[in-house]
């Protein structure tokens, strides 16, 4: 028997805003608004990446998912609006449609088989920092995207800021260098979004 | 259900945003190259909504590094507990957390725990399945009867304790031994006789004026948060309250005393009867409800023949005694050194007169809150018990014994003959999480789960105003799948005597669900249903339940001149001093507590023997110096620490080293004080008399190796401004109201 | 501030200070937050609840005997005990304990001798220490007044946090390698997470919301933890109550009995850390 089915869902500390998150998930799915002039242009600082290839244990499309079917990336990766770490989808989100959909292909049948042996892929890591850095998907979110009222259905176009055309990969790749001096000029171009300064608030 | 396999697996790969390790260094490049594609990153299978990668969620629950039973919030981060705080719902500790609480979690990741059952074949312990020990104890206990079987543990209370009672009973037996080195035995015993209440609230926070006999309240005491919220308002109110400490060694608590007196060991109650002469005849205060005998036997000790026996001013008494009657309401405390001796009742109960003489009763010394449950009130222990434990195994009254929470192979003195008694016991077993010293004498060990993993119910006891049952959940899964609870491990054994009553608990947690439902409406008053009440009980981390309250009393019982006969006798007594830290030797395999300087002394990692520098001169002995300390019972080698905080006839030894086994962190540090003592006991509680050892200490060769290591440099501040010191006067002008 | 604190205003800082403070003739200042520290003397029993808690939260690791005698010991947080120079014969009013921590200077000497800018002032009033970029020269230790710089002499990762401790880590700091000079950070992972929720919500950061792990466990309450920016937080209260001001080397008290006071404020390093003096009643 897990524990933590008997931890129950209550004195959550150091987090507030749950109907926030969950008003937020009507509005990615439901009444995204109409695209709306970014109060500022956010331009990307240059540099560029020759990522490996990396073998996962199943090939996921991200381009299917992305491009084909236009769904958002904050769909599946749902702890980066409300976390520093984007995450990895938990296993029930992926069988949440795929218990339906697509149950043929050979890829979903490989995920299935993981979801009945209560499994999870043991997918490896693309994109990361160092340990020593402190990053933040949630406040890069808020900044970038909420607070610029940039057109969330667009939301990809933030993540490729820094994620490169997700939409275009299968599995993704590294292409962008994120190492300090690109998140510096980042930050040095967009000045008024956050400027750099203090060593302090990436490096802990 | 939720992923234990993923939750797991991904605490084990550190998830994402994870662990900094020795990756940063100075030796790194600016830029550093990721390697990608390598590291796992094992998403959740299905986790709970609340549960999100990179958050820490706090969960409450309850400490148990000693039986204060504070309530603690533990961060908890990808399936990882990695920082408790206190948990300020909690009546006890108010949201704070001591040294030892803090530390809770390097008991919980130490590497040095049990994992697997271990079984004694040709000599040694081996691993074994839980079958295979399930089956030999199954057997062992079959062929047990009545009294011959035993459980053997530290201060318990709650479910935990009610389960232990079922199965004492189903087994026939009415032998738990209680067994705590730090404890407040002897003064219960007085407060029960005297006040009515064996557990009663000193409300220190109330008094003008604390006089303290040895009692280390914010220390090594019966609930050292609950006494030190009390101390800062005592300090902190509209007049700030006077500590007045009277004690051989200097403990953390006289360590901020206005006026700390050194006493001779073992006279404390000869200097309360002092002050009790002179609140009575010189300034008049009642001596109603006094026997006649203790009158008379008070008159035979003024203040001259009191200051001779104990070495304290007279001037001093004098003063104290006077600013007894001025600052009232005040409070009178006696500690375990007070207690510690064959005439410890005695003097304890003259030490509480006191109380009776200034009209303290009901203004500072108030009901102790009781349960309103008496099966889950705490058995707490005492030294008596390891007494009665060592005759009855030497007289080959035992079988079999069950240990836990307790390690008496390491604190029984050596003159109890412990090691033949447990020879003697056929089947000895030791549910552990630590290859301590007991652990490591039995035949079977069975592996515990840490406190942090594991479920039950912890009954505070020296609480006013409520009662309280404080809950401990689980704040993650088990480290080590082979380690079960110590209720389940119980309950395990109730099955297979009373299946028809225990079968329908699927495991400990049913069983606390079902008793949380059956507790009485009143106590649910609030919740709409029994999983409501159960979910906002695990939310709270304690239960508040309305109080049992007794009428005090305030009498005085007769009792023996507190004299003892004993105090002529010339040699140094031995004083085995407990610490907030290393506790009574339970704490020694946690190393941040091995590194916490001890308070006084500031020694680290290390036994030591303190003494005055008086003594150490008459002695021939210099600071560092290696010297042995003898008693009628053995010989400990340690190092001299000469400091003044220290009574010139006593000598202290820090309990807590001196491990034979109990992990790399403790295992051979040092020693052991409690090896050496005498086995005399006080004549009215048969408590053993921990603080009445006469030793003789002389300076050995010293050996190469190097010497004590102590934190910090000067003693003293050398002129520079560093803590500057005040007269209350200023501060009543400036801040008082 | 930040890195051009180094290079061009820590001068212009030193003297900003010197001339009376560092508000500009417009009122600004260049501080978003100014964490301070209170001790009140009085309440320290010297119980080590805060040095522990701090092992706990920072990652600090233990060291062992041999090491911790030669002065490689991590305490951030110490508790130093003093004895009274004046009793002849027994220390009659207890032991004098004092909580020593980095003191986070407004003109830190650390700073301006780090020859690689490891060491800065950070715009809430912190002396930041910078991981990556310490190349372990230990100028800045040789130069604090406090001694609480400590010095990685070895690298501790497999001693002090062997299989399965390492999981007690603490994700939001960094375990420091061999050559690295670190120190107390007033919990700034606990501050940095606290403005950054407040940032998520739109608002200001809420007093009592950002507490270093020794202020949180502290069991008489002795250590008090706040923005002096925010006037309305108890630590403002107790700074003006004591009337103790910032950027001076001198105070000079309207009512100079009352107890606050900072160690070693004489070296016009001006500690961010106000002590409250030890209260003894004479008998």
């Amino acid at each position: 028997m897990a524990v933590n089915k008997q931890i129950p869902a209550h004195n959550r500390r150091g987090r507030k805003g749950l109907a926030w998150v969950l008003g937020l998930a009507v509005c990615l799915v439901v009444i995204a608004p109409a695209a709306m002039a970014a109060k500022y242009d956010v331009v990307a600082p240059g540099g560029s990446h020759d990522g490996e290839d990396v073998e996962q244990p199943i090939e996921f499309p991200h381009n299917i998912h992305v491009k084909d079917n236009d769904i958002n990336c904050m769909y599946c990766h749902t702890y980066a609006r409300r976390s520093k770490v984007a995450g990895i989808p938990p296993t029930s989100k992926c069988m949440g449609c795929h218990k339906m959909v697509a149950t043929d292909k050979p890829r979903i049948k490989k995920l299935t088989e993981y979801w009945e042996n209560k499994e999870s892929p043991p997918w490896k890591k693309v994109t990361d920092l160092p340990d020593f850095v402190h990053f933040t998907h949630e406040v890069h979110l808020k900044t970038l995207l909420f607070d610029r009222e940039f057109p969330v259905e667009n939301a990809k176009e933030i993540c490729a800021l820094c994620h490169g055309e997700v939409e275009n990969m299968t599995v993704a790749k590294k292409v962008k260098p994120l190492n300090m001096g690109w998140c510096v000029n980042c930050h040095i171009e967009n000045q008024e979004l956050g400027a750099p300064g203090d060593c302090w608030k990436c490096h802990k | 259900m939720s992923g234990k396999l993923n939750r797991r697996s991904f605490m084990k790969m550190m998830g994402w945003g994870g662990v900094g390790t020795a990756l940063v260094g100075c030796d790194m490049p600016s830029t550093v190259t990721l390697e990608e594609g390598v590291e796992d990153v094992v998403s959740y299978l299905s986790p709970e909504e609340y549960v999100i990668p990179g958050v820490g969620v706090w969960y409450a629950s309850t400490c148990t590094q000693c039986a204060a039973g504070c309530g603690i919030h533990g961060r908890v981060r990808e399936g990882r507990v990695l920082k408790l705080e206190g948990n300020p719902e909690s009546p006890v500790n108010k949201g704070k957390l001591c040294l030892m609480g803090q530390a809770g979690v390097q008991g919980h990741y130490n590497p040095d725990r049990i994992t697997t059952p271990l079984l004694r074949s040709g000599g040694s312990l081996s691993p074994v399945s839980w079958e295979k020990a399930e089956q030999v104890l199954a057997e062992k206990l079959g062929g047990v009867k009545g009294d011959r079987f035993a459980w053997f543990t530290g201060s318990m209370s709650g479910h935990q304790l009610s389960l232990l009672s079922s199965h004492l009973d189903a087994m026939g037996s009415n032998k738990h031994f209680v067994h705590e080195v730090v404890n407040n035995t002897v003064a219960q015993s007085v407060y029960a006789d005297m006040f009515g209440d064996a557990t009663p609230r000193l409300r220190i926070d109330k008094a003008k004026m604390v006089l303290s006999f040895g009692a280390d309240f914010m220390g090594a005491s019966e609930s050292p948060l609950l006494y030190s919220g009390d101390y800062a308002r005592f300090r902190t109110g509209k007049t700030r309250g006077l500590l007045v400490q009277v004690e051989a060694k200097m403990s953390l608590t006289g360590g901020s005393a206005d006026l700390w007196m050194p006493v001779k060991p073992g006279t404390e109650g000869v200097l309360a009867l002092g002050v009790a002469n002179l609140l009575l005849n010189k300034l008049k205060m009642s001596d109603a409800g006094i026997p006649s005998d203790v009158r008379e036997m008070i008159n035979t000790y003024d203040v001259t023949s009191v200051a001779r026996i104990t070495g304290v001013a007279g001037h001093r008494i004098q003063r104290v005694a006077a600013l007894l009657q001025e600052r009232s309401p005040s409070l009178v405390l006696a500690g375990a050194t007070v207690e510690g001796h064959t005439h410890g009742y005695a003097s304890t109960a003259a030490v509480m007169m006191l109380n009776h003489i200034l009209g303290n009763v009901g203004k500072t010394i108030e009901p102790g809150a009781k349960l309103p449950f008496p099966q889950l009130a705490a058995k707490r222990g005492g030294t008596a018990d390891l007494a009665t434990f060592a005759e009855a195994a030497k007289g080959q009254q035992l079988d079999v014994v069950i240990f836990h929470g307790s390690n008496p192979v390491y604190t029984a003195p050596a003159s109890l003959g412990l090691d033949d008694g447990l020879a003697n016991i056929d089947f000895k077993v030791a549910i552990a999480q630590f290859p301590d010293e007991t652990a490591m004498a039995a035949d079977l060990v069975l592996p515990a789960a840490s406190y942090l993993e594991d479920w039950g119910t912890q009954v505070p006891t020296f609480l006013g105003d409520s009662a309280a049952i404080q809950l401990q959940q689980p704040l993650m899964e088990k480290l080590y799948a082979d380690t079960r609870g110590f209720g389940d491990i119980v309950l395990g054994l109730l099955k297979q005597l009373k299946a028809a009553d225990f079968d329908k608990f699927e495991d400990y947690y049913g069983y606390l669900r079902n008793a949380f439902a059956s507790l009485p409406a009143s106590v649910k008053a609030g919740a709409s249903s029994d999983d409501a009440f159960w979910n906002g009980a695990l939310q709270a981390g304690v239960v508040m339940l309305p109080a049992d309250l007794v009428t005090l009393k305030s009498t005085v019982i007769a009792f023996a001149d507190p004299r003892g006969g004993d105090d002529a006798a010339s040699g140094l007594t031995l004083i085995p001093s407990p610490r907030m830290g290393l506790w009574d030797g339970r704490h020694a395999n946690l190393p941040w507590l091995q590194e916490a300087p001890d308070q006084i002394s500031k020694v680290v990692w290390d036994s030591w023997a303190e003494i005055h520098p008086e003594t150490a001169k008459e002695n021939g002995i210099s600071q560092g110096d290696l010297i042995s300390v003898s008693s009628a019972h053995g010989e400990i080698r340690t190092r001299a620490v000469l400091l003044k905080s220290m009574h010139r006839d006593a000598v202290a030894v820090p309990l807590g080293q001196g491990h034979e086994a109990y992990g790399r962190y403790a295992k051979g540090i040092g020693i052991n004080p409690l090896k050496i003592i005498d086995p005399a006991q006080d004549a009215k509680t048969g408590e053993l008399a921990m603080y009445a050892t006469r030793v003789s200490i002389k300076r050995v060769a010293g050996s190469e190796q190097f010497g004590l290591v102590k934190a910090g440099g000067s003693d003293t501040q050398a002129g520079r401004k560093l803590v500057v010191t005040v007269p209350a006067e200023q501060l009543q002008r400036t801040e008082g109201t | 501030m930040s890195l051009d604190n180094i290079l061009n205003n820590w001068s212009d800082y030193r003297k900003a200070a010197e001339d009376g403070g560092f508000y500009d003739s417009e009122g600004n200042h260049p501080y978003e937050h100014r964490w301070t520290m209170s001790i009140n003397l009085d309440l320290c029993n010297g119980c080590n609840a805060c040095s522990t808690a701090c092992y706990a939260e920072n990652n600090l690791a233990f060291v062992g005997k041999e090491r911790f005698e030669k002065g490689h010991a991590m305490n951030w947080m110490r508790i130093e005990r003093y004895w009274d120079d004046q009793e002849k014969d027994y220390p009659e009013k207890g032991a004098s304990f004092l909580p020593m921590m980095c003191q986070q200077c407004g003109s830190a000497t650390c700073e301006p001798v780090c020859p690689v800018a490891a060491t800065y002032h950070t715009p809430d009033g912190l002396n930041a220490q910078v991981y990556n970029r310490c190349i372990g020269s230990r100028y800045c230790s040789n130069n604090c007044p406090y001694r609480v710089r400590y010095f990685n002499f070895y690298s501790y990762y497999d001693d002090a946090w062997p299989e399965p401790m390492q999981q007690q880590l603490n994700p939001d700091i960094s375990v420091r390698d061999k050559g690295v000079m670190e120190k107390c950070t007033f919990c700034v992972q606990r501050i940095r997470s606290a403005k950054e929720k407040a940032k998520m919500e739109d608002r200001a950061v809420r007093d009592g919301e950002a507490m270093p792990a020794c202020a949180q466990s502290c069991p008489t309450s002795a250590i008090v933890f706040g923005d002096t920016l925010d006037e309305n937080s108890a630590i403002s209260k107790l700074w003006k109550k004591h009337q103790v001001k910032r950027n001076v080397a001198h105070q000079d008290k309207e009512n100079p009995e009352m107890r606050g006071y900072r160690i070693f404020e004489e070296l016009n390093v001006d500690p961010s850390v106000m002590y409250l003096e030890r209260v003894r009643e004479d008998v």
